[in-house]
Formats: structure tokens, sequence, C-alpha cells
């Protein structure tokens, strides 16, 4: 095990898997000598040359559809989009040919594309730049939408989405490249999607989250304790497939649940959850599931409003409270 | 046997109405039961045949436990089930495996009708007031045999509805407690000769005033207030005021008082919401008037820059139109601040519950003639005793002093009040 940032996790699983196979290989805006907006490809178009570590235009739907292409064929691109917000102008591309492909061609050919972004707002990016769509394409079949919490999960889950035969959108979020943690040594270390991870243990209410957001419920977790509450945390990690069993073994055992996410509840990935939970836990509640996201409305620049928008610990914490109180426990 | 009384853990059938092959509707009295406080009839939840009689007249049997067995005209009883009905005592140890399940689930709707309890009786203290039970608190209570209908109403969760740990407290203290008292003797139901629901404002006043005593962690500053001077000037600005018509009341120059001493002590006019400090600009300060039945707390903004006499004409049209229930919801929200006056009633203090957001409620009594010590005299004064609570998360208790020791400043110089 060696601490390090989320962004060093997610390079050094890009490098591990360049190194181990010659099909994977890597696309997107200024990612070679800029070394990425964001900085998770720094020093490999050194290492692996302009070929294996492409720049492109700005032209998101042409390199998304030249990624799918180049997967049909049997090579592994791992294309970078510089933020999530930008995928916009290819869904096409996503949502009709990477997602639907295998389904289109009979089953005889697949899309082995990884498409790697980052989500979430927090740095004064205003109403464009600062959205957590992960949920819209969590909606769609076809495709596998991931969005690992910690580092050795980002490690772990990119490799896995590199190896996987099918399109992965691979999530990342701004604020969570800077996050330290442990990750294994192991070159071979892989997570599977579809497997949510009880990252605290707890016996008064479960948090649900995912990415950057689980941080913050752990923080909650860690408030809440001071008073004798005890949440217990899951992570998520991925969120097509999902693993509703997981979050429904804690709620079976803690009788609440609070979802949280970055995003927008409206239609977001708590109001799945919610409903997964009140279908494979209804008679283990003790207070309807509770959920906490993004305010409802295009991310304020203003630094206050954008603090008052976002699902911050404060939010959680006061939901969590809320939930527990329903359940006429209060501390 | 059904729970007839909320305190019963027993019951005994006093005598069957019906015998072994008879036929009964809805409705129908099949046995009386004596409980733990009366005799009482236990009627049919369902049309049917009785069956097999298990606990006859004069015995006993535990709450939940099958006393008879119903079903259709001509239906057999297999022994195993009569015995297993007739041995509920020690069933658990007794039932073969093959009925373990049936055992398992009391409650199961293949259960006969006469053993589940019946629906509250006219007498029952349920009458009128919803059940609501979370789900976990429905399977554990039926999973104890516990039957939830004495406690409709009273849980703790949202609307009184009934969650885990009150069944986990009913199921520690025996079956019988409600959560409020969970020691002995268990707190009966209320014995109302007359059940009511609340009016909409009662419940929003009962379930307000129960989340801030519940969350805001209240404490109290009492202060006695010399009003002579204040006395003095309110009869000499009602005299000048006579041919208008309009009257000053004390409470028109202590809620001036307020509103001058909020805005000189921010820390004691903040609110604490979502672990962050709300400061307000102006103080909005809400008197609460009582009504026939519950009270209303009507607001009078930005009273900082209102005049005395502005103060009092617009609390007098809000009081009024409080009492005949013509407020408008704007005119009874945003208030910074509270004041809560009952001189009227000659009570000498009493303290207050915080109307969140708001953190802090001036409770005021009445004014009375006393004898004081001014300058080594002993002289008579109009005292007034007042009682400050104030939210801890909000303001420190010197927050709360100062603010009060404004407030008597103000009023015992009352000139003050007029600047």
């Amino acid at each position: 095990m060696a601490d390090m940032t989320y962004r060093e996790a997610l390079r050094r699983a890009l490098d591990d898997e360049l190194a181990r196979d010659p099909d994977v290989f890597l696309m997107g805006e200024e990612i070679g000598r800029f070394e990425g907006s964001y900085k998770v490809t720094a020093g490999l178009w050194e290492k692996y040359g302009p070929v294996r570590v492409r720049e492109t235009p700005i032209s998101e739907e042409g390199f998304i559809g030249a990624g799918i292409g180049a997967a049909m064929m049997g090579l592994r691109p791992v294309v970078e989009i510089m933020t999530i917000n930008f995928i916009l102008v290819a869904m096409d591309q996503v949502i009709n040919h990477a997602a639907k492909i295998r389904y289109m061609f009979g089953g005889t050919v697949g899309v082995p594309l990884v498409i790697r972004t980052p989500a979430g707002a927090g740095a004064q990016l205003t109403a464009q730049h600062s959205q957590s769509l992960e949920g819209w394409f969590a909606g769609c079949p076809g495709l596998k939408v991931v969005a690992p919490g910690s580092p050795a999960d980002a490690y772990g889950m990119l490799k896995t989405a590199i190896r996987d035969d099918d399109p992965v959108l691979f999530v990342e979020n701004l604020v969570m490249y800077n996050v330290t943690g442990p990750v294994p040594d192991d070159p071979d270390h892989t997570v599977p999607f579809g497997s949510a991870a009880v990252v605290r243990e707890g016996t008064d209410l479960t948090i649900v989250a995912h990415s950057y957001t689980v941080q913050r419920a752990l923080r909650v977790a860690d408030n809440l304790s001071r008073d004798g509450i005890e949440a217990e945390v899951v992570d998520l990690r991925s969120l097509r497939p999902l693993d509703a069993e997981t979050v429904a073994e804690s709620v079976r055992k803690t009788n609440r649940a609070l979802i949280a996410e970055e995003g927008w509840s409206t239609y977001g990935v708590g109001a799945e959850l919610a409903a997964r939970i009140h279908r494979l836990c209804f008679d283990d509640l003790d207070a309807p599931v509770e959920r906490v996201g993004g305010a409802e409305v295009p991310m304020p620049y203003s630094k206050p409003l954008e603090l008052a928008a976002l699902p911050l610990e404060a939010k959680i914490e006061a939901a969590a409270r809320g939930l527990l109180a329903d359940s006429g426990i209060t501390a | 046997m059904p729970r007839l009384s909320d305190t019963m853990e027993e019951g005994t059938i006093g005598r069957w109405l019906v015998k072994e092959g008879d036929s009964f509707s809805e409705g129908d009295v099949l046995a009386e039961i004596e409980t733990d406080k009366a005799t009482m009839e236990f009627q049919a939840y369902d049309a049917g045949t009785v069956l097999r009689i298990l606990v006859g007249d004069g015995e006993s049997a535990a709450l939940g436990a099958p006393i008879a067995i119903i079903g259709d005209q001509g239906e057999q009883v297999d022994g195993a089930a009569a015995a297993d009905g007739a041995g509920a005592e020690a069933a658990e140890d007794a039932a073969p495996p093959a009925e373990a399940e049936a055992e398992a689930e009391p409650e199961a709707p293949s259960q006969p009708a006469a053993t589940r309890p019946a629906r509250p009786a006219s007498n029952g203290s349920a009458a009128g007031v919803a059940l609501r039970v979370s789900p976990i608190a429905r399977r554990m209570a039926d999973d104890a045999g516990i039957d939830l209908t004495g406690m409709a109403g009273r849980g703790s969760g949202p609307e009184g509805r009934i969650v885990k740990a009150d069944v986990e407290r009913l199921i520690a203290g025996g079956g019988g407690a409600p959560p409020a008292a969970p020691s002995q003797p268990p707190q009966p139901a209320p014995q109302a000769d007359e059940v009511r629901e609340l009016t909409p404002m009662l419940k929003a006043v009962a379930a307000r005033m129960a989340q801030s005593k519940a969350t805001v962690p209240h404490f109290y500053v009492e202060s006695e207030i010399d009003m002579t001077r204040a006395l003095a000037l309110r009869a000499e600005l009602n005299e000048g005021l006579a041919a208008s018509g309009e009257k000053i009341s004390v409470n028109d120059l202590i809620v001036r008082a307020c509103a001058v001493a909020l805005l000189e002590h921010p820390q004691a006019h903040r609110s604490y919401v979502d672990g962050r400090h709300a400061y307000h600009a102006h103080a909005n300060i809400g008197i609460a008037v009582a009504l026939d039945d519950g009270l209303i707390v009507p607001v009078v903004v930005a009273t900082d820059t209102k005049t005395v006499r502005e103060i009092s004409r617009e609390t007098r049209d809000l009081a009024g139109r409080a009492r005949e229930g013509k407020l408008k919801q704007r005119e009874i929200e945003g208030g910074t601040f509270t004041v809560s006056n009952m001189g009227m009633f000659d009570v000498a203090n009493f303290e207050a519950i915080i109307n969140p957001p708001e953190s802090a409620i001036l409770a005021v009594g009445a004014t009375v003639a006393r004898p004081v010590v001014v300058e080594g005299e002993i002289v008579v004064r109009q005292m007034m005793r007042v009682t400050l609570s104030c939210d801890h998360r909000a303001c420190s208790g010197a927050d709360g002093a100062k603010l009060l020791q404004t407030v008597k400043r103000l009023l015992q110089s009352p000139s003050l009040l007029l600047v």
C-alpha cells in the first residue's frame, strides 16, 4: 500500500494498462504535451509517444466516434473528455452508438471503449461546467457507469474498465483529484463493477453516496459519531450495474436510509436507489428514505451561492438528523 | 386475546355469548372479556362460524394468545391447529416443526379472524386517531405479538407515527408501557370522555413546540424590572392621545424596548440554522396572542424602525385580526424574536418555549406594586418579572444577560424608547 492522490492512482492505472496491453491507447484534448487539463495523463506522452497518447482537436463528437470505431476494430481506447459537461455535444455517439452497437450488430462486435471524465463543482466554474450528469448515463442500458469514491477504487476500477469488453463511462470528480488515500501496490489489483462497498460501519442509519460525496458522507459520519450516532456509509462505486443488495443489507441493519449525491435529486441516482430500497427493504424501514442533492438550479458563479447550492456536509448532516428525528431519535 | 385496555397483559373470558358451531356477523358480540380495568364486549372483526373455543368461560389467556378458532361453516379444525392454539402459552416449545411457520407469523391472514385484535371499540382510546406505524416497527410488533392500536397517534415519529424505538421500549417494558412513561406504573391512555381532532393551528403549535423543546437547547435568564417610570410615561402618553382614541399598552413599550435592545446585541439576535448563524438586520418581533383555544404569533416587521405609537397601532390591528382568524400567512412569518406577555393573567413569571428558527423569547409576568430597596430606602415600586429563553446554539448566557440588561435599562429610563 502506498498513499497517493486520486489523480496519481488514475495515472498509475493508465500507465500500467498502457504497459500491459499494446492495444490500449489514450485520446483527448491537450492530454499530451500539456498533460491534460487536470494533469491525469502527466508524463505518459513522454513515456508512450504521440501514437498511443493522441491529442485531438476540440471535437468531442469526432474523437468519441473515432474511439468507438477503434474499439470496434479491436483496440482499447481510453478517451478523456475534459469535463462531463462537454460530453453533451457527443451524446449521439455515446447513447446511440457506443451503447447500442453490440445489440445492433447481433452481438458480433463490441465496443471496449472507456470514456474518462470528471463531474462535480466547487471551483466557481458556474452553470455550464459544474454538473454531475452521471445519473443520465446510468439510465441507459448498454453502458456501464462507474464513479469511484476513493483513490484505491479509482485505480482498481479504471483497470477493470479498460479490460472490460463493453463501453464504460468512468466518472471522476474535480475536487476528488487531490484526495489522498492508500492504493494497493499490486499491479493486477482490480475492483469489479456492480459491487458497492461498506466504507464505514454503523448501526443507526445508512448514508449511500458515490464519487466525492462519499468523502463528505464520511465526514458527516464522524460528526454524528460525536453525538453517539453511528452512520454506516456505503460507497456505490458503480452506478450501472448497480449493487442495490449491499445497500439493502445495510438498510436492513440500520432501518434508515439517506442518499446523498452532488447531482440534482430529481430523477437522480437517489431516486433510483430510493425505489430499490423501498422494494427490497420495505418492512425494514423505520422512516421514509431521504435524499440530499444539489440545489435544483443552474450552478451559480457567486461563491456564497455556489456553496449554498452544493450538498455540503451541513446539508447531509441535517438530513441525517431529520431522518433520525423521524424515528424519534435526537442527539 | 385482544388488547381491550391499554394496560392489560392478559384477559379473562367472562363468558362466551356464542358456542361452537354458531355463526355470527361482523360486529356481533362474541364474548365478554374481563381486562384489568373493566368487562368489555369483544366484537367480531368479520363474519364467520365458531369452530372451536380454546379458552373457556372464566379462563385467562395472555395478550395475543388464540382464544378461539373461527372459519367457514362445516370447516374441519385439524388437531394440530387446535393443539397449536390451545397450547399457545407453551406453543413455542411444543409446536411440531410443521407448525413452526404458522407460529412465526401470528398475524398471517390465514389465521382465524377472532384471534386478531378487534377493531378499536367505541370506548377505545384510539377512536378517531390514525394508526401510523413504520414498516419495521409494525414487523417487530407483529413478531412480538404486540397490538399497537392503543398507541395510535402516540409514537415518537412525525404525526405520532410509531417507530422502531417505540416498539423496542414496549418490548423492553413488557409490552404495556407507552414510550412517554417507560417506568411503572404504565401511563394509562387518556381516560377521555370525548376525543377531538386538533385544529390545524393546534397541530402546528404542538409540532413546533415539541420540536423546539426537544431539539433547541434552552437556557433561561430572569430579571426584575422597575416599571414605575414606564407606567408614568404610558399614562402621560395616553392622556395626550386620548382625543385620538389610541392607547399605548405596557406591552407596546416592552416590544419597543426589545427591538432597540436586539439591534444593540446582534449576538443575541441571530438564529442557529444548519450549523450556521443567521443574523438579522431588523427586529421582527412576534407577539403571542392567546386565542380561545390555542395561540398565534403575528409579527410586527422591522419593529426597530417604528415608533411606540406605530407599534401600538399595528399590534392592535394584528391581535384583533388574530382573534378573528383573519391573519395572512405572511403576517405570522419571519419573526426574529417573540414577546409573550401573560401579565394580564396575574402570573408572577413563567418560562416560554422558543419559536424556531427564532433564538429567543421574552416571557413577561404581571407588574405589581412591591416594596423594594432603592438607595437604602424601602419604597413601593411597580415591579415586573421577565424571563428570557435563549437558544444556546445561537448565543451564550452572557449574550442573553446583556440583552436583558439593555431591555431593563430602556424600560427603567423609558424616555429612551421615544428617541
